[in-house]
């Protein structure tokens, strides 16, 4: 008996690669994140149930076979994280998507990938804590995103608002993961996770996708690779390629030698670290902003409340004239704090909206401070805002 | 060292400065575990022409999974406590021609890696486990492990031990793993045999190695290997400890379904599946 | 409720080229009868992802009407199942239209079919949103493939009962 696979009908397949044929889809964010790992090269999902989450390992669970991948649902959550690792060294992207108990549990496994430089992607479908907190959304580990792990490694995290760019934010993550080789973070919240919606999916052509730099291609023969060096991002020579190469977690020289250990030897290893990050924080825009011109005051969002804060400030502007200018923060980490200085002029008042209790307002006000009179929070705890609650809160302030 | 002809596969130099010797202690079981594995792929790529490119070592962390680290010349691991073997898992779903050798220790595989262990022999994933088993926590200073037996007075059980110990080998063998077998660091040619076995079952062998840590022992190395010697007694299935003597020997040696073949049939099946009807 | 909200949008998104998205909530209120399927859908970009007020309300349980009613804007479509909703106070603050489609869904099968029906019944009040072909095939996309036939008749006869009733005058 042949078994009825997936979404019947809906998700349409091209025949060769097994892809979602370009055109108009309707996907729920969680299967959106799968279709656009697939399409970004990823051919190995390991994770374990959890809810909001769930339903992205299932779909890889289908979709990872279809196309000749490899799923397993592992033991743990830490388990997941390291088979990332053994993955991403063997030479295949690897995924897994998790939500914020998991998390917790991946730190360790996202430590050791910042030192080794290990491409993978995590994505995180937060809900609300301390503990086991609840099932509904939330935005409560933008924070452990950057500092969870222990040690001092840099992060990149990314936070999509719609089933549109958890399929497009998943492949982006991919490819700074793989041109970086770091560990890449996706914050993402279960409104999103669970929300259906339309998604176009450009000919796979027009996908730009990333791959690890690799020796052979530099024509560095196995002799005299060394696998943190030859350049700020090094080529990464992958297991079973005849390179000899020993993945390590100790500070390390570039040659991956271990046994001399100084506090030289240990700043020069971690800082290198994040010079490579820093140029990306540079290189890439992150903002997307609307409104700014002449404009009063200044509303800073991420991820969905973005939607949210979009509507709120354009009515505000319709209905009672208030000049609210709009920012939303594409990239969480690196912190664009440059790239806010650059655009945000002197304003009245920072509205920051965020499903949880004030976190990205931290680095917000360290950057803006000086551009302002205050700086207000605006949390909604386990669900998202609705355009009226953000505009009572912004009416009552600006009484 | 010079001609020591293992030396080969040991990162001797590297363009930072040397790398030997290892920071194991003078007599450590640890040198000679690593010693014999070797003799054994030597054995294995020329005897069953496996490619070395396909040998990839994995340790967690520990006295034990130091002799992965740097030192060897062959694709390697060094990861995190207690999951070598999930790291190892990863590496085979990206490439099922992976020949993995585990290194470990007691706590590394038994106490904080307990359920990757566990896991790992249920599934059957193609990796030879060599845990190198010296009872307690080396290098940390010699602390309780799962397989310190009762009584045993340890830097945390400075009154003596008050809990039983786990069999390593019964533990491997319940949870599904095909190839089971113990040995001491005094069975050189037995372990060698064992570990070419091992890397030729499809599915996962688990090599106990005991193994002396004489600084925390408190004894010679001669001492202890001699110990070994006199105190384990070979036996086959039986298993059962005799004259108060710790069994050693191949406990069992049978043939399981591997992961990577399993899950390959389901790759065929998915791709062949009805889904492509519906354009 | 929640897969008529997933049809609707995959109707609206696939079918006929609008954008669509349908949230769901969970939580104490799926827990006594008030699960919650939301569906928003414009010719343009869609911001905020919840219904603020609602142009429509389908309710087939008492307590979810209590509980959403006040969602719904003043001269919102509010389409109940008079077998499950007893009380509606305010009936002319909106356009009620009943149709019993826990009823018919038994006539036909089973309360499975119930979905089916209620799309039916909405579709003659929103036929300027959606056509009917869009709704079906995302009906049988949604439905396990020897179903699909019976959905199908399920939705027509919960066209035909809502035309029927509009006809009498219910508007």
């Amino acid at each position: 008996m042949k078994k009825e696979k997936g979404a019947k009908g809906m998700n349409k397949v091209s025949r060769d690669s097994c892809l979602l044929k370009p055109g108009r889809h309707y996907l729920q964010g969680n299967e959106a994140i799968i279709e656009g790992a697939l399409v970004a090269g990823c051919r190995v999902y390991a994770g374990y149930p959890i809810t909001p989450a769930t339903e992205a390992m299932e779909a890889a669970s289908r979709r990872f076979p279809e196309v000749g991948g490899r799923f397993i649902q592992m033991e743990d959550e830490i388990g997941s994280a390291c088979v990332l690792i053994g993955a991403s060294w063997g030479g295949v992207k690897a995924l897994t998507v998790t939500s914020s108990p998991g998390f917790s549990l991946m730190q360790e496994a996202i430590s050791i990938a910042i030192i080794s430089e290990t491409p993978m992607v995590i994505i995180d479908i937060q809900r609300p804590g301390p503990g086991q907190g609840y099932i509904t959304a939330s935005q409560e580990d933008v924070m452990q995103a950057r500092w969870g792990h222990h040690g001092q490694g840099p992060i990149i995290a990314l936070a999509p608002s719609s089933v549109q760019e958890m399929f497009e934010v998943t492949i982006e993550a991919f490819n700074l993961s793989e041109r970086w080789r770091t560990p890449v973070l996706v914050m993402a919240e279960e409104t999103v996770a669970h929300m259906r919606e339309s998604v176009v999916i450009p000919p796979l052509e027009e996908i730009e996708i990333i791959n690890r730099k690799k020796p052979q291609e530099l024509a560095i023969p196995p002799d005299n690779y060394l696998p943190w060096g030859h350049d700020i991002v090094a080529p990464m020579a992958n297991w079973g390629e005849g390179y000899n190469v020993n993945f390590v977690g100790l500070v390390h020289l570039e040659d991956g030698n271990v046994t001399r250990y100084s506090p030289q030897m240990n700043y020069h290893c971690v800082e290198r670290l994040h010079k490579k990050i820093e140029i990306d924080a540079n290189s890439i825009s992150c903002l997307d902003t609307k409104f700014l011109e002449d404009c009063n005051h200044l509303m800073i969002c991420y991820g969905v409340v973005s939607r949210t804060a979009m509507e709120a400030v354009a009515e505000a502007h319709e209905e009672r004239g208030l000049k609210i200018g709009y920012i939303r923060l594409r990239r969480l980490w690196p912190f664009p704090e440059e790239q806010l200085r650059n655009i945000v002029c002197e304003v009245d008042t920072i509205f920051v909206p965020e499903m949880n209790l004030g976190m990205m307002k931290h680095p917000i006000t360290e950057a803006l401070r000086d551009r302002c009179k205050k700086i207000v929070s605006i949390p909604s705890i386990g669900i998202l805002h609705s355009p009226d609650y953000i505009l009572s809160k912004v009416y009552e302030e600006l009484r | 060292m010079k001609n020591h002809p293992m030396l080969k596969y040991l990162k001797a130099e590297g363009p930072m400065g040397p790398r030997l010797p290892t920071i194991l202690c003078p007599g450590c079981g640890g040198g000679q575990v690593l010693n014999y594995t070797l003799h054994a792929v030597d054995r294995l790529i020329s005897k069953d022409n496996i490619r070395k490119e396909d040998f990839l070592f994995i340790s967690g962390i520990g006295c034990s999974s130091r002799i992965t680290s740097h030192y060897l010349n062959f694709d390697s691991a060094w990861t995190i406590h207690g999951r070598a073997l999930a790291v190892a898992t990863g590496a085979l779903l990206a490439n099922p021609a992976f020949r993995v050798i585990v290194f470990t220790g007691d706590g590394d595989l038994a106490a904080i890696g307990g359920n990757h262990f566990i896991h790992a022999c249920r599934r059957n994933i193609n990796v030879t486990i060599l845990c190198m088993n010296n009872g307690l926590y080396g290098m940390t200073g010699g602390q309780l492990a799962p397989t310190t037996e009762k009584g045993v007075v340890t830097t945390t059980t400075p009154y003596g031990n008050p809990e039983e110990s786990f069999d390593l080998c019964k533990l491997a063998e319940t949870a599904g793993a095909p190839y089971v077998a113990r040995w001491t660091t005094a069975h050189p040619r037995q372990v060698v045999r064992s570990v070419m076995k091992g890397v030729r079952k499809r599915g996962t062998a688990f090599i106990e190695v005991l193994s002396q840590c004489p600084v925390h022992k408190k004894m010679s190395p001669v001492a202890m290997l001699k110990m070994f010697k006199d105190n384990t007694i070979l036996i086959g299935k039986e298993r059962e400890s005799k004259e108060g003597k710790i069994p050693i020997g191949e406990f069992l040696d049978i043939d399981r379904p591997e992961w990577n073949d399993s899950y390959q049939k389901i790759v065929s099946q998915a791709r062949e599946g009805d889904y492509r009807t519906h354009e | 409720m929640v897969t008529i909200g997933k049809i609707l949008g995959e109707a609206f998104s696939l079918y006929e080229g609008k954008n669509s998205v349908n949230t769901q909530s969970y939580g104490p209120e799926s827990r006594g009868g008030a699960c919650k399927s939301e569906v928003v859908v414009s010719a343009g970009e869609i911001h905020y992802p919840n219904v603020r007020k609602a142009d429509v309300l389908v309710a087939l349980s008492q307590v979810a009407l209590d509980r959403y009613l006040p969602d719904l804007k003043e001269g919102g479509i509010l389409l109940l199942d008079p077998g499950s909703v007893k009380d509606v106070l305010d009936l002319d603050k909106y356009q009620v239209h009943e149709v019993p489609s826990m009823e018919i869904a038994y006539e036909i099968g089973g309360v499975r079919y119930q979905n089916s029906v209620a799309l039916g019944a909405l579709y003659g009040l929103i036929p300027h949103l959606v056509k009917e072909s869009s709704l079906l095939k995302a009906i049988s996309d949604n439905v396990p493939r020897n179903t699909v036939e019976i959905n199908k008749e399920a939705f027509k006869r919960g066209m035909r009962y809502e035309k029927g009733e509009r006809g009498k005058g219910n508007e």
